[in-house]
């Protein structure tokens, strides 16, 4: 069992708490792409389920946006609603707080939700809306808590965003409700969101070894499971460096360690759950984990058998946007792929040094973004497959090159043993469709051969 | 006959979607285009998604990535730096800038910095234009026909006097609303050139966004109409304008340069169909094709026999201004109860209509739908119609829960027939839903 290195606990990107000398850089016009710090927010807080999420500007943000996000949920929808301030142009000269004030009564009212999360967006911070003041005097007159998350778009990038979240958790929620009496003490999931359901595969895990699941920061979370998360024994911080800032402030505060992990590949998965067990200090559980993680690996060793077959050797190109790659690569790893080509645009000194731990010496870095970069990599190295996200997923078809969608908006889980699995089919399906002759073979008038009669 | 409002605070579950959308679509339609979008990130980066999960294709887009500081101090500086960096790498034809609430707000004036950019670049050959699509105004549909009106306008002032205008009368410039799809698009262009005319569509993007396979890729659009034939669209004889909206850009070319133009509010349903067709055979003087003769024969008969299916039902549809109007036409012929009628924005069309209609959101069609037995509305609307229990027709924009939606017809004849045919089979399939649990239950 590897205790945590002291240098793991050091971050030094733009997900950390305190940013240091190195900021996210600047996006260049004309030939920038990816989300605003708005949507980085929502990523974070929307897998809150049962909460209302009002987006504070004109109707854009929320209007282009809303059930954009493949966070699944098992009860309660009402995170899925896009309710909006909708300011029209008079509202922004005579400003917008009465209209926000009356939307969040109105939600209340006729809701009822546990608690309402306020997003600003570019035109409501630029006009200096006191965002602040109208949630903190609704939160007084409402009894219920109203959020303000002062994350625009223009601050900067998604993970900004996603960072900035994490600051409104601490700020307004985490340690404002303590645990029901029979909930046993255990792990909180940072920065896993659900996404088609990982979160699911992930907790069963966590179940079979006798871990409790304590608070899910964010998949598939109820507001108040978060309101307790500091009475946690544990937290992990799932490849998400964004959110590293709330579990180093959650160790300062409150003496919960931390450790960061994936469940991309059966061997983080095993790792994670290992040191979920040892951090938690309990002989016991530890063996229990031991012993599931034995009987899942074997089995999986035997499911993968056929996929492996198709699939070892096979070269691939992934480009997650950064920070999921070295996890990532390790399960492709597992699955017997090389991988050529790995994006690394938003990827931090040290996801890129995970990265290179994982890869060959002959794996091409693709440190920035832009369609045409990812194809040539594809090309040069002469890749079989992509994996990226489904911004690039129609270049790749252009290409006809065989595509397996790893992001936001996926419907498959690939978490755990069992997503590993589905990983290796769903690769399996992409290589052997039959299209990839289909489209490549021209016509029959386009051949210079004669209709055969 | 009445616009109404229900009076709530907050938006809830949003039918508008911003008008910088709209721009971005209706450039998508041009050859070799890039629009830019003048503001954050995040206001191109959504757009883009939306925009590639609807059609299924790559799409084209950039921004000038504005950051705080920078909205504050020079917002010009990062627009200036976004045309060097597009003009250098990739040498678009025609870029669009489109300018977000955001420039508005912080008064930013990049009109007239593009107007100085491209005297000191001399730029020529290419077209560029700016135009002002605020999101607290206006919806899609408006940020559609915006662009194209400055579009337009750039492409008159391209021209400028240089030769006398020679008018080709066998040639139409068709406007195609944005409400129509690509296979909407490709439909009625067939019907116009079945009468022996030449057809510039502008903007096309039954070029572009109906799926093509073009390998190479480029972050420029890949299909659309050509700036050569923009320009040539000039010396059309007649301009013809699918949907209300687009009868701005019509009145352009008409106050301009005199070119005449006949507005259709819609292209759906028998009596529109008709319309259209009359309206070119008297103009060509040519017969209407037999196909058509068919067509409009097998529109009647899914209609006869689909006729029992639609009795006593209701219907309610929340949909672009343009798009409310021409599928309130086609539900009028079905014989259905409208039970509600929504859309995003106020337009003339709407407010023209016969019926009531509601500007407002997918909670309101929620609501005065209730009760409901089909409903059509983009994909954000499932969640509502499975809430009151209505069977769900996507249509609009964005569709991503349905394979094939942005080739889906329903201009024309044919168009009727298949939208009849969907339609009456969602309610079939939910009557048979509904018995079925009726007898398992018992
Ligand atoms: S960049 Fe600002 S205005 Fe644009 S979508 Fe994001 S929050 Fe909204």
């Amino acid at each position: 069992m590897e205790p945590i290195r002291k240098d793991e606990l050091e971050a030094k990107d733009c997900g950390s708490q305190a940013p240091k000398s190195k900021p996210c850089p600047r996006p260049k016009p004309g030939e920038a792409a990816g989300g605003c710090s708005f949507d980085g927010a929502q990523i974070t807080l929307l897998p809150i389920m049962d909460a209302a999420h009002l987006v504070h500007g004109p109707i854009a943000c929320a209007g282009n946006s809303w059930e954009s996000r493949g966070t699944l949920s098992s009860g309660p929808s009402l995170s899925q609603y896009g309710f909006a301030t909708d300011l029209n142009d008079n509202d922004i000269i005579f400003g917008g707080e009465k209209k926000l004030k009356d939307s969040i009564d109105y939600i209340a009212g006729r809701f009822a939700p546990p608690a309402i999360f306020v997003y600003s967006t570019c035109v409501t911070a630029l006009i200096g809306e006191d965002m602040d003041a109208v949630c903190k005097e609704a939160t007084g007159r409402l009894g219920i808590p109203v959020i303000p998350v002062n994350s625009p778009g223009f601050v900067g990038s998604k993970n900004l965003g996603n960072r900035l979240a994490g600051e409104a958790l601490l700020q307004y929620v985490i340690g404002t409700g303590e645990p029901e009496d029979n909930i046993p003490l255990g792990v909180n999931l940072i920065g896993e969101y659900n996404i088609a359901g990982e979160m699911w595969d992930i907790e069963k895990l966590m179940n079979s070894a006798g871990i409790t699941l304590m608070s899910r920061i964010t998949g598939d979370a109820r507001y108040k499971e978060i309101t307790w998360a500091h009475r946690a024994k544990v937290n992990m911080v799932v490849c998400s460096r964004a959110l590293l800032g709330l579990a180093k402030a959650m160790e300062s505060k409150y003496h919960i360690p931390y450790f960061e992990g994936s469940f991309y590949g059966a061997k983080e998965t095993t790792y994670s759950l290992r040191q979920m067990a040892f951090l938690m200090n309990d002989r016991e559980m530890e063996r229990r984990v031991d012993r599931l993680t034995e009987r899942e690996e074997s089995r999986l060793i035997q499911d993968l058998r056929p996929y492996r077959k198709i699939l070892k050797g096979k070269r691939a190109v992934l480009y997650t946007g950064g920070v999921k790659s070295w996890s990532i690569i390790s399960a492709l790893k597992e699955l017997g792929i090389q991988v050529v080509g790995v994006g690394t645009n938003k990827s931090t000194d040290d996801d890129i040094a995970r990265i290179a731990e994982r890869v060959g010496d002959d794996t091409e870095f693709i440190p920035e973004g832009g369609a045409s970069r990812i194809l040539k990599t594809v090309r040069d190295r002469k890749a079989d497959i992509m994996i990226a996200g489904g911004r690039n997923m129609y270049v790749a078809m252009k290409e006809q090159i065989p595509f397996v969608d790893i992001n936001q908006e996926r419907h498959r889980a690939y978490a755990g043993y069992e997503g590993l699995l589905r990983l290796a089919k769903e690769m399996t399906y992409s290589l052997a469709n039959p299209i990839w002759k289909l489209a490549s073979s021209p016509a029959p008038w386009d051949k210079e051969v004669p209709y055969d009669r | 006959m009445t616009v109404s409002k229900r009076s709530k605070p907050a938006s809830v579950n949003p039918l508008k979607i911003g008008q910088s959308l709209g721009g971005v679509l209706a450039l998508q339609g041009c050859y070799r285009a890039l629009p830019i979008i003048h503001g954050p990130q995040g206001c191109s980066a959504f757009p883009k998604a939306l925009l590639t999960r609807h059609f299924r294709e790559p799409i084209a887009v950039q921004t000038s990535a504005l950051q705080e500081m920078d909205v504050i101090f020079d917002a010009n500086r990062n627009l200036e730096e976004a045309l060097n960096t597009i003009l250098t790498k990739h040498r678009p034809d025609i870029i669009g800038i489109i300018g977000t609430e955001l420039m508005d707000v912080a008064g930013v004036d990049y009109q007239s910095m593009l107007k100085s950019y491209k005297r000191e670049r001399n730029l020529r050959g290419g077209l560029a234009f700016s135009v002002t699509l605020p999101d607290f105004i206006g919806s899609l549909e408006s940020g559609f026909s915006g662009t194209v009106e400055a579009m337009v306008d750039e492409l008159i002032q391209q021209a400028g006097h240089r030769n006398q205008r020679s008018v080709n009368s066998r040639q139409i410039t068709l406007l195609p609303g944005s409400f129509l799809t690509p296979g909407d698009v490709m439909e009625i262009k067939e019907m116009i050139s079945a009468f022996g005319f030449e057809v510039i569509t502008v903007p096309d993007i039954s070029t572009s966004l109906s799926g093509h396979l073009l390998t190479g890729f480029s972050p420029l659009t890949r299909g659309g109409v050509p700036l050569d034939s923009m320009l040539q669209s000039l010396q059309s004889g007649l301009t013809i304008a699918i949907g209300g909206s687009m009868e701005r850009p019509a009145r352009r070319l008409h106050n301009a340069i005199g070119t005449p133009y006949k507005v259709f509010q819609g292209a759906m349903g028998l009596k529109a169909t008709d319309d259209l067709l009359h309206f070119l055979h008297q103009i060509s003087g040519e017969p209407v094709p037999l196909r058509y003769c068919w067509h409009r024969e097998n529109l009647l008969d899914s209609m006869l026999d689909a006729h029992f299916q639609f009795a006593g039902m209701s219907v309610i549809a929340a949909l672009e201004p343009d798009h409310l109007y021409s599928v309130s036409q086609w539900l009028e012929e079905l014989g259905v109860e409208q039970k509600a009628l929504i859309t995003s924005c106020e337009t003339p069309v709407v407010s023209g209509m016969e019926r009531e209609v509601w500007v407002g959101d997918l909670d309101d069609a929620e609501v005065l739908g209730s009760g409901a037995d089909l409903w059509i509305s983009s994909s954000h609307g499932l969640a509502g119609a499975e809430r009151i229990g209505a069977a769900f027709m996507p249509a609009g924009f964005p569709v991503w829960n349905e394979l094939g939606a942005y080739m889906s017809t329903s201009a024309g004849y044919r168009g009727a027939m298949d939208w009849t045919n969907k339609a009456g089979n969602l309610l079939i399939r939910r009557e048979a839903g509904r018995r079925e649990s009726s007898v398992r239950h018992r």
